[in-house]
């Protein structure tokens, strides 16, 4: 009786998770049907009214950070516009669990970054040069049924940062006088710093000794590495250029003058699967009117509205649009 | 996953400031830590509300906000009070970011199965033994002691292995504020993009085997430490102990019944 009781307890949690894999299991089939329909349209669609083709329900995801739902939200609000139905799934997790979310058909959309979306697969490709990091990113994503639509003029991209004061009194502005101070400085650096060209890479480029003695892991644009440098913690923070942090807090962007940041411009990264439902071209170009209009000034002023302000992003790409008149 | 094996294999994740052996250390070092301070704090207050039965309510709530907020939102929301009040009593500011944050959240963490266990064993001491003692002229103190804590013991070991277990398990997350600890393999790992991937393996694998590991000890130092007549499995107190005993108290009591 005893081991029987003890059995029905140890398959308990089993059957729980079986029946929780069936429910979640049923849901992507639920989500199928929606496009199914549009699949079928496009044989005949094409031919006859290329104008006016289906405009099949788009799935937008985000990264969890407010710049990439904002990015994520002006093309929802540009299509929607469009007369497009949008599903936003917002706020998926990092890259790490982005990725295979979109892999696997959960989304048709999101705002990614050349650079570090590049850098995911391979570091080594990164480049200066926003248009030869889409390029290079596309060559990784068409294997996996992914296309890059076009790139933002503006970019967040990699930045060393300091506290005014630390500014001031070692009269630091720009990246190469950095060698020459560096004894006295803490440094907040990604965890990953070491194996990236980057950030180990441009450091030494720099002339500085790597590692530095005195180093803290900390995740890059995270907000407590922006914390602990206005806390006294560290002394170079790395952030990212547009974070709002930088403008909340009054610190100091150190100029890379040898340019050893990847550029980091953002596209819409689109699954093929969903271009071939769509006019691919008339959706692209949509996209594409928006994405040039986004410089890093409009991204950094859009971040202190969302970060600091608090303002609904919603609404922030609202009238984003509407001032670059992009919706009426 | 063969990505794993070889994470494993290579002698650098074994040496130097960023091998396993470190990270171990300093991973049993914050979560030791942390269960001290939690002992310090919980285990007073528990024995006292079990032994007098007053204000358990109030702590008993008070310490589960402990275990009901996320150790994650509690590493973060104390973050910026930790870095402006860290020279302030004596630490670095490096402290007030890599050291003091975790600490606190993993020692919220484990105040309240020390606690409550501590409460609830006490609270399941036959009320009758202890009228029995009280009758006999034992002081209060002595109760504690003698009767009430050594009746309770396994349930207040409990207490230490169920609190042991979720900060061995939950301090990885000290990793995200430049803590040390085997919380590194898995953050660097994430940090890494596909080539972190092994690292996030060996960091989970790790985790789990030394909280499971440490478990497992704490579990024999509970049997250990459980007074011989309440182990499970110890039907009763051996005969021939008893045997032994008797004739020796007997001895002494025999000559004024004579």
């Amino acid at each position: 009786m005893r081991t029987n009781r003890v059995l029905t307890l140890a398959f308990l949690p089993i059957v729980i998770l079986a029946a929780c894999t069936s429910g979640g299991g049923s849901s992507p089939s639920a989500v199928i049907p929606t496009g199914a329909p549009a699949s079928d349209a496009p044989t005949d669609a094409p031919s006859e009214a290329p104008s006016e083709a289906p405009k099949a329900t788009i799935r937008i995801g985000s990264d969890n950070f407010y710049e990439s739902e904002l990015m994520g939200e002006i093309y929802a609000q540009v299509l929607e516009a469009d007369g497009y139905t949008v599903e936003r799934k917002y706020k998926l997790g990092s890259r790490q669990e982005r990725i295979p979310t979109m892999d696997a058909g959960q989304v048709d959309l999101v705002a990614e970054y050349v650079g570090s979306g590049l850098g995911f697969y391979d570091k080594t490709k990164i480049s200066g040069d926003g248009a030869a990091n889409q390029a290079a990113l596309q060559e990784v994503l068409t294997p996996k049924g992914i296309t890059v639509l076009g790139i933002t003029p503006g970019e967040d991209t990699n930045a060393f940062v300091v506290r005014k004061d630390t500014s001031d009194t070692l009269g630091l502005t720009k990246m190469s006088q950095l060698a020459a101070v560096q004894a006295d400085l803490r440094w907040g650096l990604p965890a990953d710093c070491d194996t990236n060209p980057l950030c180990k890479g441009a450091l030494e480029e720099y002339g500085i000794t790597y590692p530095p003695a005195k180093r803290q892991a900390l995740g890059a644009c995270d907000v407590p590495m922006a914390q602990a440098l206005q806390g006294n913690a560290i002394d170079v923070a790395e952030l990212c250029s547009t974070q709002p942090a930088i403008v909340q807090f009054g610190f100091v962007s150190l100029e890379d003058d040898l340019d050893t940041q990847p550029a980091e411009n953002i596209a819409p990264i689109v699954r093929d699967d969903y271009l071939a439902k769509v006019d691919a071209a008339a959706f692209t170009a949509l996209l594409d009117a928006a994405s040039a209009k986004m410089t890093t000034e409009e991204l950094t002023r859009l971040g202190v509205l969302v970060a600091v302000d608090q303002k609904d992003i919603e609404d922030v790409a609202k009238d984003w649009l509407t001032e670059q008149g992009l919706l009426p | 996953m063969e990505g794993v094996l070889d994470f494993f294999l290579d002698p650098a994740n074994w040496t130097g400031a960023l091998g396993i052996p470190v990270r171990l250390i300093e991973h049993l070092y914050i979560s030791g830590i942390a269960i001290v301070a939690a002992t310090i704090v919980g285990l007073p207050v528990g024995l006292y509300i079990g032994h007098t039965g007053r204000g358990a309510n109030l702590a008993i709530n008070l310490a589960n906000i402990g275990r009901a907020v996320p150790s994650y939102a509690i590493l973060v929301i104390i973050l910026p009070l930790s870095l402006s009040l860290a020279p302030v009593i004596g630490y670095t500011p490096e402290a007030g970011l890599n050291f003091l944050p975790i600490v606190i959240s993993m020692s919220l963490l484990a105040i309240p199965p020390i606690l409550v266990n501590a409460y609830a064993g006490l609270r399941s001491v036959d009320r009758d033994l202890i009228e029995a003692a009280r009758g006999m002229g034992l002081r209060e103190s002595q109760i504690l002691r003698t009767i009430e804590m050594p009746i309770a013991s396994p349930i207040i070991i409990g207490g230490f292995r169920t609190a042991t277990l979720q900060v061995i398990a939950t301090a990885t997350i000290g990793a995200i504020l430049a803590s040390g600890g085997l919380g590194r393999f898995i953050f660097d790992g994430i940090n890494q993009g596909l080539a972190g991937q092994p690292s996030i393996y060996a960091g989970a694998i790790l985790v789990t085997a030394l909280a499971v590991g440490t478990d497992f000890l704490l579990s024999i130092i509970q049997r250990r430490l459980t007074p011989r007549g309440l182990r499970v499995g110890s039907r009763q107190i051996r005969p021939w102990r008893q045997a032994a005993e008797v004739p020796r108290g007997g001895g002494e009591v025999g000559p004024g019944f004579v």
